[in-house]
């Protein structure tokens, strides 16, 4: 075979590709309702695991602040002076994993001003209530060790005779880490459920497509199409039908993004929090545009294979 | 071109269709076939296209012996035969000129080549004003046209016709038979299976004669253009 009839083979094969191509594109606009109906159901098919994923790198970023959410608030006892509070900050920062921040009641009264709006009721006291208090920080890696390091600590400070009070806020955040796991397992479950799904939806529907143009897969093979002629356009088809999904369902999840930031800053201020949710990033977005497309072109796949092997096996029907 | 070797077809839970075929046609030769209704004629062509394989014997198309041929090069074969069907098989939601495309989009062609060809042969069958109607807008004769303009575009070598005449007046019919006649003095091996006695009489070509699955008699061309004048 010369250099010459294989290029010529191969630009009859973009040809026939490019042809294909079009008359995709051709056969879902001619069913535009059709069309918009099958890609509604994959775009929400495809919103769920994605929203749940978008949800859970979220809750990541939150997680990923540990040094907040591990602090340990230290109460000390009310007959405790400033020179036993001093004393008992230096004696937790000589602890290497340790670091503490003294606030004298004062600071804590004008801190509780502010946040709290009691404003002037606050005045009616006497003396001011508050005890000295100290913030401890552990100093850990990852929030693994430092759910560990807190623990320790804790039980440390608590057995100290200034100490009055112990809250720790690591529980929360324990809890939080374990829902998180739990969320991502889940991630990968509804994932390959929904993918499936997305699989079977274009299926069907590629399947009705290649029943409604029975009359014409038997005539184009009768004039000499081979499989690949005939399964191209249905291929295409399915590739769109999950490409079109997947982009409805990054715009659905961008309008909740939108929806959601502004009632979800307002409560993670309330935890004294500055916070912007993340959606997907570039790269991510072509992933799950790819994906989209791919589990389409699987699920026309699977349908046309089956109708050509039907074909093959029955011959093929009406007689001339 | 086409070589017939003890033939026979067989319908399942049907009697034989085709009974001990024999014949041999040249590459560039014209033939009619004829017969009752019923005789056979679908049937022997449906073989060479590969739309059915034989029961018994062997058919050889361009040297290739087809019940050996796999699957996989069925549409070869087909890409080298023009048909002509009984019912035009044509595409209803493809305009004529898309239908006439077809057989050179699937090779592949570039769209001016395919322009000017599909032009080509819409004129010669007389409805290249008819280029962008719709099939079902057509006569049964203007179907039967567009389905013969489709089976020669892409200049196979060999033409086969299910009863091409079957919807036209006799003028047409004639005008038809001689574009056949013309595309074999081309070169084409022609191939046409017709009930239409008076007009193969007329063309003066080799005529085989089928009944009741067997092929009865084989009138060379010379006998039957002796017959013409
Ligand atoms: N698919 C089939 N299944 C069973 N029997 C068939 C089938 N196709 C054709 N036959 C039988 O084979 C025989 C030949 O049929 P064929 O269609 O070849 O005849 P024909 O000569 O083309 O007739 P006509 O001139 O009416 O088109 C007939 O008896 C027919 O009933
Ligand atoms: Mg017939």
């Amino acid at each position: 075979m010369s250099i010459k009839s294989v290029r010529r083979r191969i630009r009859a094969r973009t040809r026939r590709q490019l042809y294909s191509f079009f008359s995709s594109l051709g056969s879902l606009l001619g069913h535009r309702l059709g069309t918009l109906m099958t890609v509604l159901v994959l775009g929400i098919a495809m919103a769920l695991p994605l929203g749940l994923y978008v949800t859970l790198h979220n809750l990541r970023d939150l997680d990923l602040k540990q040094d907040e959410w591990g602090t340990i608030t230290v109460f000390l006892n009310d007959e405790v002076t400033e020179a036993g509070a001093v004393e008992f900050a230096r004696k937790v920062n000589q602890r290497l994993d340790a670091s503490a921040v003294m606030i004298s009641p004062d600071q804590g009264m004008e801190e509780f001003r502010k946040v709290s709006g009691f404003g002037q009721a606050l005045d009616l006291f006497e003396e001011n209530p508050l005890p000295w208090t100290l913030l401890v920080t552990p100093q850990a890696a990852d929030s693994e060790e430092l759910g560990a390091r807190v623990t320790v600590l804790a039980a440390w400070i608590e057995e100290q005779e200034a100490v009055d009070i112990v809250q720790v806020d690591h529980k929360w955040m324990r809890r939080l880490s374990g829902l998180i796991g739990l969320g991502d397992a889940l991630v990968t479950v509804l994932s390959v459920m929904f993918s499936l799904a997305v699989v079977v939806v274009v299926a069907n529907t590629i399947r009705l497509d290649v029943g409604n143009r029975a009359e014409e897969i038997q005539v184009l093979s009768l004039i000499g199409a081979d499989d690949s002629f005939i399964r191209q356009p249905f291929l295409y088809t399915g590739f769109w039908y999950g490409l079109l999904g997947a982009l409805l369902a990054l715009v659905l999840l961008s309008v909740s993004i939108f929806y959601l930031n502004r009632p979800l800053e307002q409560l993670l201020n309330a935890y004294g929090k500055s916070f912007e949710l993340d959606g997907l990033g570039g790269l991510r977005v072509v992933f799950v545009l790819l994906a989209g497309g791919a589990l389409g072109l699987c699920g026309a796949w699977v349908s046309v294979e089956r109708y050509l092997r039907q074909l093959r096996v029955g011959g093929l029907p009406g007689r001339s | 071109m086409i070589t017939f070797e003890h033939v026979s077809k067989r319908y399942p839970g049907a009697a034989n269709a085709l009974l001990d075929i024999n014949f041999h046609l040249d590459a560039g030769e014209m033939v009619f076939l004829t017969g009752h209704s019923g005789a056979g004629k679908s049937t022997l062509l449906r073989l060479i296209l590969l739309l059915e394989q034989a029961t018994r014997g062997q058919v050889l198309v361009d040297g290739r012996n087809l019940s050996k041929t796999s699957p996989r090069l069925t549409p070869q074969v087909r890409q080298h035969i023009g048909m002509i069907f009984q019912d035009h098989k044509l595409l209803s939601d493809k305009t004529v000129f898309d239908n006439v495309s077809l057989p050179l989009i699937i090779a592949g062609m570039r769209y001016a080549d395919i322009k000017k060809r599909v032009r080509a042969a819409l004129d010669k069958v007389g409805l290249l004003s008819k280029e962008k109607s719709w099939p079902l807008t057509l006569s049964g004769g203007e179907q039967q046209r567009v389905g013969i303009a489709r089976a020669i575009v892409g200049m196979p070598p060999i033409l086969l016709a299910d009863e091409p005449t079957g919807n036209l007046d006799p003028q047409l019919s004639r005008e038809l038979f001689s574009l056949f006649q013309q595309l074999n003095e081309h070169g084409v091996t022609v191939m046409v299976a017709s009930h239409d006695l008076s007009l193969i009489r007329a063309m003066g070509q080799r005529v085989l004669v089928l009944s009741g699955g067997r092929l009865i008699d084989d009138i060379p061309a010379a006998v039957s253009a002796a017959a013409v004048s």
